[in-house]
């Protein structure tokens, strides 16, 4: 694209500031709020992450298993699920004796009642409900397995939230979008019709739609490229001021701010483009 | 060059163009004579295809239709040389971006392109000295030069002029059809709507005259006509009438 564009575009952005600011200052609004909903998204996808981590299948062995057979079942897990880990009888008894502490109460049981066990971290693709309860039908029918536990109402409740929080975000991505459309479309209404004997003498000397346009297009870039910027500004104020009473509250990382201002120049660029296509058959003549 | 079959244009009741068929040819210089209001306007925006006909084909080089769409519309107009009466000039640009911004619209961005050909125009029009000055720091006689070199800057074969020495003093305004004249006769057709037929007259060419809608050639005016010359007036070479050039 030629330097002449972005000339324009500045002149027209410097010529109407009064236009451009309310513009900025209303599209902060929108993206501001648009930010807030990502931070929120951000920190409780950390969340879930961290708890999320701690998911894991407890596989619990027969009593007359083997060494052999509990290796080539490592093996066989490992391949399929995710790392196993083994864990003995005597093991899993002195775990439990720690868990209770009460040596009195311990000495009541005779024998070691609990089983042997392999604590299988699954694969990432395997971190959702329905791929574990698969996994769990499938690995209960091996010969060496007892039982197989991990928490099924757990997991599912852990999903639906995570499941929420997306859709939230999404509901909010939309929500912004159609108030940059609205803004970007009055704003940009209102500058051509600011600037429209420009306009309309371009077009009698034969300026294609193209050629009115694109300083325009500009133009509304710039202003969104601002607004992103005021409102990542805001919405890292909120998330310094929070974070001291909400601990792990975290800004977005760098790649999520590019993405954010990335995101909003894509929609100006098509929110611009669409409305200055309705503007100038209106008033190029 | 151009062409119009049997157009007709009617703005609501009111009826603009009657009928009109006549043609135009490359190099041709012709002058459409009315008063205010006779339609000439209507006929160089029928050329621009800024209107449509109600009725019958405008073929303007290559360009053949009632309405084009709006991609070849431009195209068309990037072909031509337009030039108003009130001239049309971007206020809060210089001179030279007034002129630079038509050979930017014919695609023409770099610098080395750019300049050569504006200061070349504004050396023609003899306003290369005027070339930083805003539109509001010249005379009308100025602005005219500016709208004019904006026109030819690219070179077009045909150059529309709508009363371009309406707004001008007399001086000026000769100055202003010596510039066309000498524009013609350098090879660029031209097609000028006018109220005055003395500026008709000077530019030479042939003649229209456009009376309720109806575009009849001076050439066999009707006896009514206000623009007929007079029995006593053998040739055209009459003296410039009062507020002439």
């Amino acid at each position: 694209m030629h330097a002449f564009f972005f000339r324009e575009a500045w002149r027209s952005f410097t010529a109407h500031r009064g236009l451009a600011s309310t513009a900025i200052f209303s599209l902060t609004a929108a993206l501001a709020l648009c930010g807030v909903f990502l931070l929120l998204s951000h920190n409780a996808e950390q969340a879930l992450q961290a708890v999320g981590d701690r998911r894991e299948l407890i596989i619990y062995l027969k009593d007359d298993v083997s060494d052999a057979q509990v290796q080539k079942l490592q093996d066989k897990i490992r391949d399929l699920y995710g790392v196993p880990t083994f864990v003995s009888r005597a093991k899993a008894w002195e775990e439990f004796s720690e868990q209770v502490g009460d040596p009195e109460l311990l000495q009541a049981v005779d024998t070691n009642p609990l089983p042997a066990s392999l604590r299988v971290k699954l694969k990432p693709e395997l971190l959702n409900f329905t791929a574990m309860e698969t996994a769990a039908k499938q690995v209960v029918e091996f010969p060496e397995v007892e039982d197989v536990r991990y928490g099924a109402e757990w997991v599912r409740r852990l999903d639906e939230l995570s499941n929420g929080l997306h859709r939230g975000t999404l509901f909010a991505g939309v929500l912004v979008a159609i108030a940059i459309l609205f803004v970007l479309y009055n704003t940009l209404r209102l500058t051509v019709l600011a600037r429209r004997q420009q306009v309309e003498i371009m077009s009698k000397l034969g300026a294609s739609d193209r050629f009115v346009a694109t300083p325009f297009i500009l133009e509304a870039m710039l202003e969104v490229f601002f607004a992103a910027l005021l409102a990542l500004g805001l919405v890292f104020v909120l998330q310094q001021s929070l974070a001291p009473r909400i601990i792990g509250l975290t800004f977005l990382p760098l790649t999520w701010c590019a993405a954010f201002v990335g995101g909003a120049l894509l929609l100006a660029w098509m929110a611009s483009g669409y409305a200055l296509n309705r503007i100038l058959r209106t008033v190029g003549a | 060059m151009i062409s119009f079959e049997h157009v007709t244009k009617r703005y609501g009741e009111r009826l603009a163009l009657d009928n009109v068929s006549w043609r135009m040819e490359e190099g041709d210089c012709v002058s459409v004579l009315g008063h205010s209001a006779a339609g000439k306007t209507t006929l160089l925006r029928l050329i621009t295809h800024e209107v449509a006909p109600t009725s019958g084909t405008v073929t303007v080089g290559t360009f053949r239709g009632g309405k084009l769409a709006r991609g070849h519309r431009a195209l068309l107009r990037r072909t031509l040389g337009i030039i108003y009466e009130d001239f049309r000039l971007l206020t809060d640009r210089t001179v030279f971006e007034n002129v630079a911004l038509a050979v930017r619209i014919a695609g023409h961005f770099a610098d080395s392109e750019v300049i050569p050909r504006v200061l070349h125009a504004l050396t023609e029009v003899g306003l290369h000295q005027h070339q930083t000055a805003y539109p509001h720091e010249l005379s009308f006689g100025e602005k005219q030069r500016c709208a004019i070199a904006r026109a030819i800057v690219n070179r077009p074969a045909l150059i529309l002029a709508d009363e371009p020495t309406g707004a001008l003093e007399p001086k000026s305004a000769g100055e202003i059809l010596e510039l066309l004249k000498r524009i013609h006769r350098e090879g660029a057709a031209l097609l000028l709507g006018t109220t005055r037929p003395d500026v008709a007259e000077a530019l030479g060419g042939r003649r229209f005259v456009l009376e309720e809608g109806r575009l009849t050639s001076l050439e066999r005016p009707s006896a009514a006509s206000p623009y007929a010359p007079p029995a006593s007036a053998p040739t055209p070479q009459a003296p410039p009438g009062p507020g002439g050039f």
